[in-house]
């Protein structure tokens, strides 16, 4: 009886009252950080995400729509020592000519060592609205338009229209990585939803969502993609066309999401404090969203995680075979479509470019869903 | 005090419970009687699989697929409080009711509170001490918080409408008084960084923080160790006595209950075999199981040499193929050819508040 209502007088210090062991989320962050790949990979997604979803206008040197006359235009060679052996501290590209050879039609550009065009960093260019609100027309970097107006610098070359590659670049990594990102969220509410109702509930409900995940699953993927990307009416404005791929990716793929939540679920329902929570009162609702889906939420975050690759290669495939999204947006998926002809890759090799770009947004993923697993089981041994 | 202390707080009626399993029905609970009274403590004992955890959920209605209730009734003497004073009864038919519908989930946790043998499973990981609590208080119209304070903080949140801090003061006094050391920091922690007794501490907390008129203990001190059940046990008596509260107190372990309870039912196979006041019980047992449930006791001092502890002879029979008769009777010591394996034994008084269902008592 001496323990009960023990008067102890307890030092109540505001400050010793507010550290007390550690959370789960402490634990898992001083896990992961000691974890250098992936911390190089979330250090690349954040980067990769900031550059290219928020200022994608910023960094290019062009704007989406800007044309030029170098049409299949090389990269063009950024030169620090110029023809005459002096050495610029700022460096600096020649001005092109074009040369056609007349009997196979072909064009060449020749630099010409006469016209230097110094680079820049925040020059003037093309205008535009940071993050669609503040006009500015500075960009990263870039040759002064203004003062040369056939100056040009093409990073990684340029198109058939004379447009840079990098700039479309770019811009194609907004749409590709937010579809990824998107995709998989949308996924991860549906998958997460049905899979703690369907091991919640159990019987006819389980039934029913079970069976619709199979027979998900039991068609194969490029013609139920096909069917559903024909299904979106042409007249759709581009953008609610973007909106609908997001959607039809991830309502094929909330399947294999909702059975691993589903499997967690049945196990985590037998215990003992999901009893303990119906005893106090606490509704179905509530057992399932409040005290049955954090138990799963480690588990999901990593498989979300290294979900969005596939989400990301699964738009570039479909607007690769020209069902995705369609040339006037412009997407990983759409460069490559670009790069995809004999003629491109003998004329335009450089439009390569977007590969190692896609490699590396997936590469980043992968690293980061793997720290991840590791570090959302921080009691475990590893 | 007379009057109130007799009044009756739950009765469960000629309750059964099946489960309608492959292999047939078993029947968990078969026509079960017992009342327990607004206060007062009810010990229920008996083997394994006997029925006792069956009959506590099936009060909060809680059974388990594939189980039903098919017969019986449970009337709950539900006292709705007016301004502090509860005053005004209504009864309440709890089988009757939907088992996930709003009235029943008021009455679990706000008016009848339960705490689960395994201590260690009983809160859930990501939640501290502290929501917790709030979690009950808030189910029950008191406001919610996060932690082992949240793991009580929710239950205070469930039940009684608070703000924030006055979850958490609520969530750390409830701590105090079952004995948490520094109950400030224990507040915020986890589950997991609690022990098993502290655990257990803090379901009582949960149950204990929305004031219930009743609280069913399952089994709450089997997962302890023995100095912690003395302290566990020293709670809940305290804190009966500080609230009025009745209590239903399930075990398999007799000084525990005989420590604890004012009455006692005694179950074998689903059903009640006996029903005394304490000290009645374990003088005057009466019920040839109850004897050899005191009997199989180990008593200090009391062993000659080469002597073995009694034990019941057999094996609890198969629950699909219950003995006809008495079900106690391939078993029983005194068995009675003829009798025992024919004719069904009913309940029958045999002294003031004690009950027995057995043919050595009955005229046939």
């Amino acid at each position: 009886m001496a323990t009960v209502e023990q008067a102890q007088p307890i030092p109540t210090t505001p400050a010793k009252q507010k550290k007390v062991g550690q959370s789960y989320w402490s634990l898992v962050w001083w896990k992961f950080k000691r974890n250098r790949t992936a911390l190089v990979g979330g250090i690349l997604l954040i980067t990769m995400y900031i550059s290219f979803v928020f200022i994608p206008e910023f960094i290019s040197p062009y704007s989406l729509e800007h044309t030029s006359d170098y049409a299949e235009a090389g990269p063009t060679r950024i030169h620090f020592i110029d023809a005459e052996g002096n050495f610029h501290a700022q460096p600096f590209v020649y001005g092109m000519e074009q040369k056609v050879d007349f009997k196979t039609r072909s064009r060449t550009y020749v630099e010409d060592t006469t016209k230097i065009f110094p680079l820049h960093f925040f020059v003037k260019g093309d205008r535009y609205k940071l993050f669609g609100l503040i006009p500015t027309d500075r960009h990263l970097f870039g040759v002064d338009q203004v003062a040369n107006p056939e100056a040009i610098v093409l990073i990684m070359g340029a198109d058939a229209l004379g447009r840079d590659w990098f700039t479309r670049i770019m811009y194609g990594g907004r749409l590709s990585l937010m579809i990824g990102l998107i995709g998989q969220i949308l996924t991860l509410f549906f998958g997460t939803v049905l899979g703690v109702m369907s091991g919640f509930y159990g019987g006819a409900v389980d039934q029913v969502i079970q069976r619709s995940t199979e027979f998900l699953s039991a068609f194969p993927e490029i013609p139920l993609f096909m069917a559903l990307a024909a299904a979106i009416p042409t007249y759709w404005s581009q953008l609610t066309v973007y909106f609908m791929l997001t959607v039809i990716l991830s309502f094929v793929r909330w399947g294999g999401l909702a059975r691993q939540v589903r499997g967690l679920i049945l196990s985590l329902r037998e215990r003992e404090y999901v009893l303990a929570a119906k005893s106090a009162g606490a509704s179905d609702t509530r057992l399932m969203f409040r005290h049955l889906l954090p138990g799963t939420m480690s588990h999901v975050i990593v498989i979300a995680t290294l979900a969005i690759p596939g989400m990301i290669l699964a738009e570039t495939a479909l607007s690769w075979l020209g069902l995705g999204i369609r040339p006037p947006l412009t997407s990983w998926g759409t460069l490559l479509q670009d790069a995809a002809t004999v003629r491109a890759i003998h004329n335009t090799p450089w439009e390569l470019w977007t590969v190692p770009f896609i490699l590396l947004a997936i590469l980043a993923y992968n690293m980061l869903g793997d720290g991840l697993r590791d570090a959302l089981d921080p009691y475990g041994a590893r | 005090m007379s009057k109130i202390e007799n009044e009756p707080l739950v009765e469960v009626k000629d309750l059964r419970v099946e489960f309608d399993v492959r292999a047939g029905i078993v029947k968990a609970v078969d026509g079960l009687n017992l009342t327990i009274y607004r206060g007062k403590t009810l010990g229920v004992i008996g083997e394994s699989g006997c029925g006792k955890s069956m009959t506590a959920r099936a009060i909060l209605n809680m059974i388990p697929k594939p189980g039903k209730i098919t017969q019986g009734k449970i009337v709950y003497h539900r006292r709705i409080s007016n301004n502090g004073h509860s005053q005004l009864d209504d009864i309440v038919e709890l089988t009757e009711l939907d088992p996930d519908g709003k009235i029943i989930r008021e009455i679990r946790g706000g008016e009848i509170g339960m705490i689960f043998q395994e201590p260690m499973s009983s809160l859930t990981p990501v939640y501290t001490a502290g929501t917790h609590i709030n979690e009950a208080v808030s189910l029950h119209h008191l406001t919610p918080v996060r932690k082992v304070g949240d793991q009580l903080a929710e239950q205070v949140m469930a039940h009684k409408a608070v703000s924030k801090e006055e979850a958490r003061e609520i969530a750390i006094n409830m701590l105090r008084r079952v004995g948490i050391p520094k109950p400030t920091e224990r507040v915020d922690s986890y589950p997991h960084q609690l022990s098993g007794g502290q655990r257990q501490r803090v379901m009582i907390a949960i149950a204990l923080s929305c004031e219930p008129d009743m609280l069913i203990a399952d089994e709450p001190t089997t997962a302890l160790d023995v100095s912690i059940e003395a302290q566990i046990l020293d709670i809940m008596r305290e804190l009966q006595e500080s609230v009025n509260m009745a209590i239903m107190f399930i075990t398999h372990n007799l000084g525990v209950i005989a420590s604890m309870a004012d009455e006692i039912v005694v179950m074998y196979m689903g059903k009640a075999v006996e029903r005394a006041k304490v000290l009645d019980l374990f003088k005057n047992p009466k019920h040839p199981y109850t004897q050899a449930l005191l009997k199989s006791i180990p008593h200090l001092g009391d062993k000659k040499k080469g002597q073995r502890l009694a034990s019941i002879t057999g094996m609890t029979p198969d629950p699909f193929n219950l003995p006809t008769g008495c079900v106690f009777h391939p078993r029983c010591p005194m068995f009675m050819p003829g009798k025992c394996d024919k004719i069904v034994p009913s309940w029958k008084q045999v002294d003031d508040d004690h009950w027995v269902s057995c043919l050595l008592y009955e005229e046939v």
